[in-house]
């Protein structure tokens, strides 16, 4: 495994929104499936998911209800909002942008300055 | 998302805390038995899988916190644990609560009893539809009866004619009533039953007088116009007091018939029983009689057809969107073209004044507001005391905290060393105080609904119904709830923001290792604060309280030992003038064979009974008074031998005997501020002067009597002039108004009687004694002379104890404050006292130096509190009777009873430490 990088504040939201997207999502579920599309290079505090899932439902990005988990538990599913989806849309394209006007930063040399 | 999804969610969440708080606790639990799960497949062993899994998702409690507060709602839930936290506290420190609470339910409780008077007589309307709209005749309030066609300031009582006028030419006025200004007592008893009158208060009203207040009946019919006729049947409408009280409800009353004043009226109806009239007075009205029954009931002394007998009351109700000013001088032309019509009647003085004679309109919503004026100036004063007793109760409450949050800095600094937020802190010690003031407040309702019974028990006449309700209405609940919770807010967030001062580090080193006193500055200035206000009132109640004394003792001219004076109402009764020698002489007979009375006597009133008679004086020889000329006289009638029996010397000539007769000269004696006022430096003994013009030579002077004083008000200026006229003897009169009043002063309504040394009177055998010569004589307050001189205090009365009692109050806080801060004081500085006695201070020492610091703080208020006793002094100016205004007396005897109680005070805890074990002390913390 690659060195885990430290999530920045902020993402965690986004991270999620993404992962529900895909398709409804228990919270562990959420956590499994972040680590899996990200190639297990990112690791989130257990602590901080569920503070920012309720979160973010507060907001109206995303909406719960109780159902049944993989081995017949109840467990609580999340999914994405019509608001949410664009709202996952509109951060992407932000953090894109930031990406890319960061990375020119960096790509500055002396010569071009 | 919106709005109202935002909101359902909330009060989702509010309303099913429960089962969220769960199903998280559920998802939470899920969350780990999967990871567990995960972990057990990968091949760790069950038990370190459980723990690694609780282990790597962290605290889980702090988890559900955080997400409570992801959610929003968690200020409910933070002040709902306030709240409990709080209850908890209060309930652990018991004994500091009870006093905390019961210290505040006196300030407050004090408070809010005088603003339920305050809002009864000052700030409430009449129980009427829509007071906003009533307007009335006369800027203040005029009673009760004026003969003759000039007002000296505004026409505010009017003639029955002039009513009528001004009723059918206004027709900004949707109704306009009239009712009798100042009402009168009627003898009423049913028609059938045998036994004799009843006294009661009643008034004669106009026929639209109900239905322009919007009244309905409670049982029967309200009088109607068709009432108000002449020719139509006697109706009278009944109080629902009276309904209640004296006939029990009985539906048999409405439609039978009553007799008042010995003629027979039909009860068609009873008044709402809120209702207590047009005035708001402690002799509330029991029966309304149509105007037009006037005539029938009070026959020869009836006022109804004089043009110029002014005696009624007017209100109405002003069509909506009226220009007030705009009626008002509409019915000032209005009283002037009446005026103009009635030219030919008036005296020539009054028709100098014609062209000044003006009305006013005032608002009318609060009905006449004799009440108000009496009452308005003490209950303003009494305000003032009450919340400078709030303020010191304030205080006290604030001292006690800080000290509190000092004793608890331990606990404060290391919850802030853990992480507490400093906000969350004040917000949890003020919700403390806060729930503290509402529990004091809530006790505070119980002592001011006591409280208020207790001052209109002593306010008013007991025997008669007081209109004031001591149960707190909305307002005053208000009241109370807002004081309460603004006290709280006020000594919560001194010791809240102080406690959040604390340097954590230090304080957990060890408190109280420091000698100097932090946070120590509010305190010292509270107790300053305390001392001051307390000398403010006390001096101020020395003041009133020497007032009273004065007034009590002073000599007014007659003698109050041995005397009692009944109070008869020949009136009622129906007794015709001719009846009334006989009348007078067989309860002279009856009273005189009673054991202990020396002598028995008779007066149209005594003195300081409340009542009052004058006239304008035209001496013989002497030119006519003009216009505006002060040459009026106050006069009474007497029987033979009434001035041995009032105790009144006669300075010259003689009083009347029974050699006074109808046939023989007429006779008058006078006092001596009336040969002052008439006769200047001429021996007044054998002049001749009279109260009616062109009647100059009626009574001739035959003695002078003592000054003695007669009226009841102004004390500060000498008894006015005054002349005595004899019962036995009647003057005819071509003018219908003095003959009326010649006619109704035969009707004597104050018997003196004198006792002898040592003689009491009983009450029951002088009834007794009345009915056996005159069963259907009504009879009203039977009292000694003292007492009915005392009455004319009764609000000094009131208003000195009502100061003394809060003086005494603020006394008490203030002791409690300095013997709290000086308690706190020595236990704070135990292990100080415990080094210096080790070093070698012996207890004088000790007690002086605990001595100290309490006397400074004292001494401080005491110098502050002078000067604004000095100030208060000269406030109360006015109420002052004989009392210098700068008079050191009562600031001093206040500051020594202060400095006195602060002494014992701090001498006890002073005490205590002076007998310390100093090694203990060594060991406390």
């Amino acid at each position: 495994m690659d060195e885990q990088l430290n999530l920045l504040q902020g993402t965690l939201d986004m991270l999620i929104l993404k992962a529900v997207s895909l398709g409804p999502l228990h919270g562990y579920g959420v956590l499994l499936r972040i680590q899996q599309i990200s190639k297990s290079r990112l690791e989130i505090q257990q602590g901080s998911l569920y503070p920012a899932l309720y979160r973010l439902e507060h907001q109206g990005w995303i909406t719960s209800e109780w159902g049944e988990s993989e081995n017949n538990r109840k467990a609580k599913y999340y999914r994405l909002t019509v608001a949410g989806k664009r709202k996952f849309q509109s951060e992407a394209e932000k953090w894109n942008r930031m990406a890319d006007v960061i990375a020119g930063i960096l790509r500055t040399t002396t010569e071009e300055l | 998302m919106t709005l109202w999804s935002r909101l359902r969610c909330w009060l989702a969440e509010i309303l099913h805390r429960s089962r969220t708080e769960s199903e998280m606790d559920a998802e939470l639990r899920f969350h780990m038995e999967a990871y567990a799960e995960d972990l057990l497949r990968s091949g760790v062993p069950r038990q370190d899988a459980l723990r690694r899994a609780r282990m790597e998702f962290g605290g889980i409690e702090q988890t559900k916190e955080q997400c409570r507060e992801a959610r929003g709602v968690d200020w409910i839930d933070d002040i709902a644990k306030d709240f409990r936290h709080a209850l908890r506290q209060l309930r652990l420190s018991l004994g500091f609560t009870l006093a905390v609470t019961l210290t505040l339910a006196l300030g407050i409780g004090a408070t809010t009893a005088i603003f339920t008077l305050v809002e009864a007589v000052l700030l409430k309307s009449l129980p009427v539809s829509d007071p906003a709209q009533l307007y009335r005749l006369g800027k203040d309030p005029d009673c009760c009866v004026r003969l003759g066609f000039s007002r000296p300031t505004e026409y505010a009582i009017v003639s029955n004619e002039l009513y009528e006028y001004l009723r059918a030419n206004t027709k900004d006025f949707e109704e306009l009533a009239a009712f009798q200004a100042g009402g009168t007592f009627l003898g009423v008893r049913p028609a059938h039953s045998a036994s004799p009158a009843e006294t009661y208060f009643g008034e004669f009203v106009s026929g639209n007088y109900f239905s322009m207040f919007g009244l309905n009946a409670y049982a029967g019919r309200v009088l109607s116009v068709a009432d108000d006729t002449p020719a139509a049947p006697p109706s009278a409408v009944m109080s629902y007091r009276v309904w209640k009280r004296i006939y029990g409800l009985d539906p048999s009353v409405i439609g039978s018939v009553f007799s008042i004043n010995d003629k027979p009226f039909t009860i068609v109806g009873v008044a709402p029983p809120d209702f207590y009239g047009d005035t708001l007075s402690n002799v509330p009205s029991d029966f309304y009689l149509p105007l037009a029954m006037e005539p029938f009931v009070k026959d020869d002394g009836s006022l109804l057809k004089l043009s110029s007998a002014g005696w009624l009351n007017v209100i109405g109700r002003i069509r909506p969107g009226t220009n007030v000013a705009s009626t008002e001088a509409q019915m000032r032309v209005e009283l002037q073209q009446w005026l103009r019509s009635h030219w030919g009647e008036m005296t020539a003085s009054e028709r100098l004044d014609l062209a000044k004679q003006t009305l006013n309109l005032g608002p009318g919503g609060a009905g006449i507001t004799t009440m108000r004026q009496q009452y308005g100036d003490w209950l303003h004063i009494l305000m003032l005391v009450s919340s400078f007793v709030l303020l010191i109760v304030c205080a006290n409450v604030a001292n006690l905290l800080l000290m509190r949050g000092m004793e608890r800095r331990q606990q404060t600094s290391l919850r802030i060393a853990l992480g507490a937020r400093p906000t969350r802190l004040v917000r949890q010690a003020l919700t403390e105080s806060i729930l503290l003031s509402l529990i004091g407040g809530a006790v505070g309702l119980v002592v001011a609904f006591l409280s208020t019974r207790m001052i209109l028990h002593f306010a008013f006449d007991t025997t008669t119904q007081v209109p004031i309700s001591a149960a707190p209405s909305l307002p005053v609940l208000l009241f109370a709830f807002g004081v309460s919770l603004i006290t709280g807010m006020i000594f919560g967030i001194g010791p809240a923001w102080l406690a959040t001062r604390v340097d954590p580090i230090e304080a957990l080193r060890g408190a109280n290792r420091a000698t100097r006193d932090a946070g120590s500055l509010p305190r010292k200035a509270l107790v300053i604060l305390q001392a001051a206000l307390s000398v403010v009132l006390l001096s101020a109640s020395g003041l009133l309280l020497q007032t009273l004394r004065n007034l009590q003792h002073e000599n007014f001219g007659f003698d109050r030992n041995y005397r009692t004076v009944i109070h008869i109402d020949p009136v009622l009764a129906g007794y015709k003038p001719t009846q009334l020698p006989a009348l007078y002489s067989g309860i002279h007979d009856s009273l005189t064979s009673l054991a202990g009375v020396a002598s028995v006597s008779f007066a149209l009133y005594s003195p300081m009974s409340g009542d009052g008679w004058s006239e304008a004086i035209y001496v013989e020889g002497k030119p006519e008074p003009g216009p505006g000329a002060d040459a009026g006289s106050g006069w009474t009638r007497v029987s033979p031998g009434f001035f041995e029996a009032i105790g009144n010397s006669i300075l010259r000539g003689r009083a009347f005997d029974d050699h006074d007769s109808d046939r023989s000269r007429h006779v008058a004696l006078i006092n001596e501020a009336f040969a002052r006022k008439f006769f200047n430096n001429e021996d007044p003994l054998g002049k001749h002067f009279g109260k009616a013009r062109g009647s100059a030579g009626d009574y001739e002077i035959v003695g002078v009597a003592k000054d003695a004083r007669y009226a009841d008000f102004d004390f500060t200026k000498p008894p006015g002039a005054f002349f005595f006229l004899p019962q036995s003897q009647s003057s005819g009169y071509s003018d219908t108004n003095a003959a009326s009043t010649e006619l109704r002063s035969h009707y004597l309504h104050d018997i003196v009687v004198r006792m002898q040394p040592g003689a009491a009177l009983a009450v029951e055998q002088v009834r007794r004694a009345l009915a056996s010569v005159a069963p259907n004589l009504p009879v009203g307050r039977i009292q000694s002379l003292d007492q009915q001189v005392e009455n004319n205090f009764s609000q000094q009365n009131l208003i000195a104890q009502l100061t003394s009692l809060f003086g005494i109050l603020a006394l008490v806080l203030a002791s409690i404050g300095i013997y709290g801060i000086t308690s706190y004081n020595v236990a704070r500085r135990t292990n100080e006292i415990g080094v210096r006695m080790t070093l070698g201070a012996d207890r004088m020492h000790v007690v002086r130096l605990v001595l100290r610091g309490a006397f400074l703080q004292v001494v401080l208020g005491l110098t502050l509190g002078i000067p604004l006793a000095i100030a208060g002094g000269r406030l109360l100016g006015s109420q002052l009777y004989q009392v210098p205004a700068g008079d050191p007396a009562a600031p001093a005897i206040a500051v020594g009873l202060l400095a006195f109680c602060a002494l014992v005070a701090s001498l006890v805890p002073a005490q205590r430490a002076a007998s310390f074990d100093p090694v203990k002390c060594l060991r406390t913390e």
